[in-house]
């Protein structure tokens, strides 16, 4: 959970980075271009003038490699935002359906998703306003419905499907 | 499998930080330049070229940026900015991925405002930079003042290049003034479209909704 907002934030840094840069970039090279006009008007055949102009048009290019690296950038942060969403709806989704398989009451499917998100029994109590003894015999119901032995293989039921055949390459290797 | 979300239908949480730091920096320029400091001073002149940078970039981000920065992403449409603000009054607005049609309006009438100020500007101090302006400036000062002498080639054309200055000056001085009248207006249409839709429309444009 506290992987994917460092990713985010480290590419919102970036990204800014990248734009003030083709800012000051943008405000060089107009400048520049200014200078570059005032000696087109002066002798447009001096060495001088054809020496700045080539400089000059180096620099535009820069700047629209910097602005196509840039949307790149922030097209990929937005196509990876996307991937995440879909894939917590996807897991929501996975876990809904098995919760219903294994006929959980509302109540047990509310403390069952609490506990996957890694709560300890006091912290489901609190905020469902329950008594610990509560929570801790629904826990029990939640196991014994789902043929588990406790809450590390409960959580692993989940994982499991996401990891795939993972774990046989994983032993062949 | 998982329902496909889509996000088209709602303005950008965060605008692109090239849109922000040009938005900013535009607003800040323009209205420091118009209340703050004296007009043809060397700080005025150089203001005014960092909003022509500023302008050009976006308008290349607005060719070449992602899809809600694009011109094509909010193009110029007076018959639905019409309709927008008809549906405002009666209190039923649609979502758009971009600036909404009267906001996009706004943005356009704002560029074209912005690029007539920055060329009436440049015609009245004759395409100089403010390098050239500090140089000028310094000498002056130093108590050379053939820097005050314009190059030109007769009497005829340099009395067409006073009237010519002396236009822009006007159109310079107006569309400044439009400026700040856009400006006030767009504050506004800002607050209501943000209580018509329920949702803030300053946040994305400074750093977004924190998440939790």
């Amino acid at each position: 959970m506290t992987v994917f907002p460092d990713i985010q934030t480290a590419g919102r840094r970036q990204t800014a980075a990248l734009s003030i840069f083709l800012v000051v970039q943008t405000l060089g090279t107009v400048f520049f271009v200014g200078d570059v006009i005032g000696d087109l008007r002066a002798d447009p055949l001096s060495v001088h003038f054809i020496f700045e102009a080539v400089v000059t048009s180096a620099l535009v290019l820069g700047i629209l490699f910097g602005i196509f690296a840039l949307r790149r950038t922030i097209e990929l942060l937005r196509a990876q935002d996307q991937a995440l969403a879909v894939a917590r709806g996807a897991l929501s989704d996975v876990i809904d359906r098995q919760f219903q398989a294994w006929a959980l009451t509302p109540a047990e499917r509310d403390v069952g998703f609490l506990a996957l998100k890694g709560l300890d029994v006091a912290e489901i109590a609190e905020m469902r306003g329950a008594a610990q003894g509560t929570v801790r015999a629904q826990l029990t119901r939640i196991y014994s419905k789902a043929g588990v032995s406790g809450r590390a293989q409960f959580a692993a039921f989940f994982v499991e499907d996401l990891l795939g055949a993972a774990v046989p390459e994983a032993q062949a290797a | 499998m998982a329902t496909p979300r889509t996000h088209s239908a709602a303005p950008p949480s965060l605008w692109d930080p090239v849109v922000r730091i040009t938005h900013w920096g535009i607003a800040v320029s323009v209205l420091f330049n118009a209340a703050l400091d004296e007009g043809g001073s060397l700080f005025h002149v150089s203001l005014g070229w960092l909003v022509m940078a500023l302008l050009l970039l976006r308008v290349v981000w607005g060719v070449l940026g992602p899809r809600e920065a694009r011109f094509s992403a909010f193009p110029p449409n007076p018959v639905a900015a019409l309709r927008h603000l008809g549906q405002l009054a009666s209190g039923k607005v649609r979502h758009y991925p971009s600036h909404n049609p009267a906001g996009a309006m706004m943005v356009y009438a704002f560029w074209a405002c912005l690029a007539l100020v920055t060329v009436t500007g440049l015609v009245m101090t004759g395409g100089a930079t403010p390098m050239q302006v500090a140089e000028e400036k310094a000498a002056v000062a130093s108590g050379d003042w053939s820097a005050l002498i314009k190059k030109s080639d007769g009497e005829s054309s340099e009395a067409e290049d006073n009237s010519l200055r002396h236009t822009a000056e006007e159109v310079h001085e107006v569309v400044a003034n439009l400026l700040l009248i856009l400006a006030a207006l767009h504050v506004i249409g800002v607050f209501v479209e943000s209580r018509a839709m329920r949702r803030n429309l300053v946040a994305p444009m400074v750093l977004g909704q924190r998440r939790k």
